[in-house]
């Protein structure tokens, strides 16, 4: 299978939306703005839940929903991504599985992200994510040598600079919009900030 | 090095200290805020607290351990210890230091000696619970929790977390028996309601979705504000019948005096 690059803003939301809820397992969808074809390049995300992640009918909402923006911003739900509460364990649950499987039936090359809690903390230095694709049926773990991460440094550290100044504090995800509808979970707001910090040599926002 | 939250937010030491008793009232889990108001309260205005002091350093202490704190952890545990020298209350506290540190197998031994002077400290059970569900043993989470819940049957917080830990197992028609309870014994809360119809809506099949859409309706009716109630209505609403057509035009025109558009 291709090569999938992470962004810097689809990396820095999915790390701010674990920080967010560092007690609970959260999931949420991996898209991409560019176009099929070669590389799946992976440009942002839309964070989703943090309860009740197994449970379908505000997962098939927000399916729903992501879908007609997507639609209407030309991106495409290319994956899906989803952290533990139990930081210990980081591999895939029945549940996404069962909606990174949905996923692949509209997109062929559809990857599932696991974010590791164990690895997130400032001294590992590398990315805390394993990558599966979808191969004969099943999600079998991706070649790391595939998964491509421009600028991982700067990405880290506007990670972390977002992290201490509480920027987490302001990620909307799916649940939270459905607490208090006025609140944006596409996150406009956040992805300014983030291209504020990224470097203008960082043309992969 | 930041101002305090005092000079932040221009509030006394009364106000912090009727701040805290507020998310001790309402269970809140803002451990990163209560870190920040209860490390300054006690560091600058302890002689003022009087005997309310204790019960700070407990609910600081829990909070800092939330946030990986266990300098300031210590630091209450250590006055909570001298004041209290055999409470079983502060012996809870000391395990759940050690579950921080990930000293699970210490931690249990605290637990069991708590029991085994007295075998009716529900606390105690409930934290050698939480251990396994740290420890990702959620089938002997399960069967502990079932085990606890024959005892203490009314335990309301209990079946709650039943019900969390049978969904994340997709045991849902196990989950919707502890919703069921609580919807006996809490029949306006609205929240039960909801993740009941949530439950069924997930297992699926047109008596389950009858339900489903039976107790959407019923969390609407008791919170008129409940989204998911309300987009689980409308979701159920586009399904073919003229009489399913009916309901979905209402649940659009709620959406529409609340200003809400589905785009």
């Amino acid at each position: 299978m291709g090569e999938v690059e992470l962004s810097c803003r689809a990396y820095i939301k999915m790390f701010l939306h674990s920080c967010l809820f560092p007690r609970c397992s959260i999931n949420g969808l991996l898209l991409s703005s560019s176009p099929a074809g070669g590389a799946v390049c992976v440009t942002d995300c839309v964070p989703m839940l943090h309860s009740h992640l197994p449970l379908a009918p505000i997962t098939q909402l927000a399916l729903t929903q992501v879908d007609v923006w997507c639609s209407q911003t030309q991106q495409r739900i290319v994956g899906y991504y989803q952290a533990n509460a139990c930081v210990s364990d980081s591999s895939p649950t029945q549940c996404a599985l069962k909606i990174a499987d949905k996923i692949a039936e509209q997109f062929d090359n559809a990857v599932l992200l696991m974010l590791d809690g164990g690895k997130m903390s400032p001294d590992y230095r590398v990315p805390p994510i394993v990558m599966y694709e979808r191969k004969d049926s099943r999600w079998m773990l991706k070649d790391k040598h595939t998964i491509m991460l421009r600028q991982w440094e700067e990405t880290r550290a506007i990670a972390s600079q977002m992290l201490e100044s509480g920027d987490h504090m302001l990620l909307v995800d799916f649940d939270s919009h459905l607490d208090d509808i006025t609140k944006d979970w596409t996150n406009q707001k956040l992805n300014t900030k983030i291209a504020e910090l990224a470097s203008p040599a960082n043309g992969n926002i | 090095k930041m101002a305090s939250i005092s000079e932040m937010y221009d509030v006394g030491w009364e106000e912090m200290r009727d701040k805290l008793r507020k998310w001790r009232e309402d269970n809140c889990r803002n451990s990163e805020q209560i870190v920040d108001v209860g490390e300054e309260l006690i560091s600058e205005h302890a002689s003022k607290l009087g005997d309310d002091i204790w019960i700070i350093y407990e609910q600081v202490m829990i909070a800092a351990l939330d946030c990986s704190r266990d300098d300031l952890a210590l630091t209450c545990l250590q006055e909570l210890r001298k004041q209290f020298p055999d409470s079983h209350r502060v012996k809870r506290l000391s395990g759940m230091r050690l579950e921080a540190l990930e000293r699970y197998d210490e931690a249990n031994k605290h637990y069991d000696a708590i029991l085994q002077d007295d075998p009716t400290n529900t606390a105690a059970r409930k934290r050698k619970i939480s251990i396994l569900k740290a420890q990702g043993k959620s089938t002997e989470a399960i069967r502990e929790l079932n085990e606890y819940l024959e005892q203490f049957v009314g335990d309301q917080e209990a079946w709650h977390e039943l019900s969390e830990l049978y969904i994340n197992e997709h045991d849902y028609g196990k989950a919707a028996f502890c919703l069921e309870e609580l919807m006996m014994t809490n029949p306006h809360n609205h929240l039960y309601c909801e993740q009941y119809a949530e439950v069924k809506y997930t297992q699926g099949g047109l008596e389950n979705l009858e339900l489903s859409r039976k107790y959407f309706a019923q969390a609407l009716r008791l919170n008129n504000r409940n989204m998911r109630a309300l987009f689980g209505l409308y979701m159920l609403a586009g399904r073919g019948t003229k009489e399913n057509k009916c309901s979905m035009k209402a649940v659009e025109e709620m959406l529409e005096s609340m200003q809400i558009t589905m785009s």
